[in-house]
């Protein structure tokens, strides 16, 4: 069950981390969310076949990392956890796209180089989603997306999805240690366990969010979700998304590992 | 609203599943008085606090804030000066730390952020754990939960406190502490306990409930020491009006 609690734990790590204040955290959450946004459009731009081109889009998730002094095991665990559906989605790719494309004299099916680029490709999408909420936090993330004019609802149910995922794994966690409890000489839930577990399990969840919606509207909750004033955005934030946005745009319409390239072979002849 | 009177009448309720948990209640409470509701476990006190606050509506009867009937339309203007504190903390506490949640409420009321501090850290300091405002409220123990639950609904200054057990899994001083501060405050209070002993010291006005039914409602002084009426709501005469157990001196 240590495990469970754990996990739960982790659940939350995203927020623990967005509370830092380091100078990534500080900045606008409204130039963070239009950097992340940007980063994504280029990433999912490139062809199928690009992978060189995909290359300096490293940058960006590095230096957000060093800078926001973020952990990088507890991250790359959960870009692994969404890796599986990933694979399935590629995995097929090599099988029917047989043809041959050389590289460095030998042959390799373009099968594998698409393959590897849908892996890259969600591999930095996933994580610049992750730095985002590590970065800013749900809430303030929220605030932005209503400063964008995002209509109230969307925001309020992405929120509240949010939220629900925690509650849903509290009582996943409570359930399953109250059952391990009494039944300590067993591995997992026995079978015949399941259904009622998992229907009680819908059943407080639906409870307890209901109960957590109740407190939110005793408390003046009416649909608009308030963290506080924003900040004015100040000139740094602003340079900071522009800064970003020149790079991107570079890193897509030359390739640079290319050019580096040729520059140093060209400076060698 | 000039005065918060709270009143019930006649109130009627039962569950979806068809339990009936209050089943005919009237009463009156006037400004600045400071009312305990006890009953056995099951008594319907929970859901009597439910139905004042306007997260249930009765099937029949009627529930009034000063003026005002309790119904969907009027519920925002309620609950600006109704306070409600969870029998369960962990129902109450949803962001990320302690101060978001106790600033929920009253950035909710579009405060500006400056007052919205103020009241935080207020709010906190009253209960004692402005040392705790950075902290997730889902990591601390269950009796910080209970003070910050208070806090947050402390921090939205409401005219009417309803508390459903406030003092439940506090250690002595904390319990203590949390009487004090319901002390202070000085508007009508409504507190639900099974801690007798601090309803005698709180609650100048006590409503005994079984079953759903009101029993008993009057002074606390006669109330609790009104032993057959205790015993047949299944609860007892507080300790500290109980006869001395070591030499036996009579305090009845
Ligand atoms: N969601 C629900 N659905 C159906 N019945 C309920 C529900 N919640 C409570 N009840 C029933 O209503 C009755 C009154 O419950 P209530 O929670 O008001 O008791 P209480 O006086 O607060 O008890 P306690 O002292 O244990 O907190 C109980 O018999 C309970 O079984
Ligand atoms: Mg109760």
């Amino acid at each position: 069950m240590a495990n469970i609690m754990n996990s739960l734990y982790n659940m939350r790590l995203l927020d623990d981390l967005a509370r830092q204040e380091t100078v990534i955290h500080k900045l606008h959450p409204l130039m963070k969310l239009l950097t992340t946004v940007s980063y994504l459009t280029v990433v999912v731009s490139f062809g199928r076949y690009e992978i060189g081109g995909l290359l300096p889009l490293l940058l960006y998730p590095v230096i957000v990392f060093t800078l926001a002094e973020l952990p990088v095991k507890p991250i790359l665990l959960r870009i692994l956890l969404v890796s599986p559906f990933i694979i399935g989605i590629g995995i097929l790719n090599p099988f029917f796209d047989h043809q041959v494309y050389l590289l460095g004299g030998r042959e390799i099916s373009r099968g594998w180089i698409t393959f590897l680029s849908i892996l890259l490709k969600s591999g930095l999408t996933v994580t610049a989603a992750l730095l985002l909420i590590a970065t800013t936090g749900m809430d303030r993330l929220a605030g932005a997306l209503r400063m964008l004019k995002i209509p109230r609802i969307f925001v309020l149910q992405l929120l509240l999805t949010y939220r629900y995922i925690s509650v849903l794994m509290e009582e996943v966690a409570r359930t399953l240690r109250a059952y391990s409890l009494r039944a300590p000489r067993q591995k997992g839930v026995h079978r015949s366990a399941w259904g009622s577990l998992a229907g009680q399990l819908i059943l407080r969840t639906f409870d307890r969010a209901q109960r957590i919606y109740e407190a939110m509207c005793l408390r003046g909750f009416t649909g608009e979700y308030h963290t506080g004033g924003f900040k004015e955005i100040r000139v740094w934030d602003l340079s900071y998304f522009i800064g970003w946005v020149f790079f991107f745009a570079v890193a897509r319409m030359y390739n640079i590992p290319m050019l580096i390239g040729s520059l140093i072979t060209g400076v060698i002849r | 609203m000039s005065h918060h009177k709270l009143e019930v009448k006649d109130l009627h309720y039962s569950y979806p599943d068809g339990h009936k948990a209050v089943k005919g209640m009237s009463f009156c409470i006037h400004h600045g008085e400071s009312v305990g509701i006890i009953g056995a476990n099951g008594a319907g006190k929970s859901t009597l606090l439910m139905l004042l606050m306007g997260v249930l509506f009765p099937d029949q009867g009627e529930v009034c804030v000063g003026d005002v009937h309790v119904t969907k339309k009027t519920l925002p203007m309620i609950r600006q000066s109704l306070g409600m504190v969870f029998q369960d903390p962990d129902d109450q506490l949803f962001m990320n730390t302690v101060y978001d949640d106790v600033a929920f409420g009253p950035r909710n009321y579009k405060l500006d952020e400056k007052e919205v501090e103020k009241r935080v850290f207020n709010a906190l300091e009253l209960v004692g754990i402005l040392h705790l405002k950075d902290r997730a409220p889902f990591k601390l123990s269950g009796g910080e939960k209970r003070a910050a639950a208070i806090a947050s609904v402390l921090s939205m200054q409401p005219d009417i406190l309803i508390m459903d057990e406030p003092t439940a899994a506090l250690d002595p001083k904390s319990r203590r502490k949390v009487m004090q501060l319901l002390t202070s405050f000085k508007h009508t209070k409504v507190i639900t306990s099974h801690d007798l002993d601090m309803i005698f010291e709180m609650c100048d006005r006590t409503i005994v409930i079984k079953n759903g039914e009101i029993a008993a409602d009057g002074v606390t002084s006669e109330i609790l020491v009104n032993a057959e009426l205790m015993d047949d709501c299944g609860l007892e005469i507080p300790l500290s009006l109980q006869n001395c157990p070591v030499c036996g001196t009579e305090k009845v």
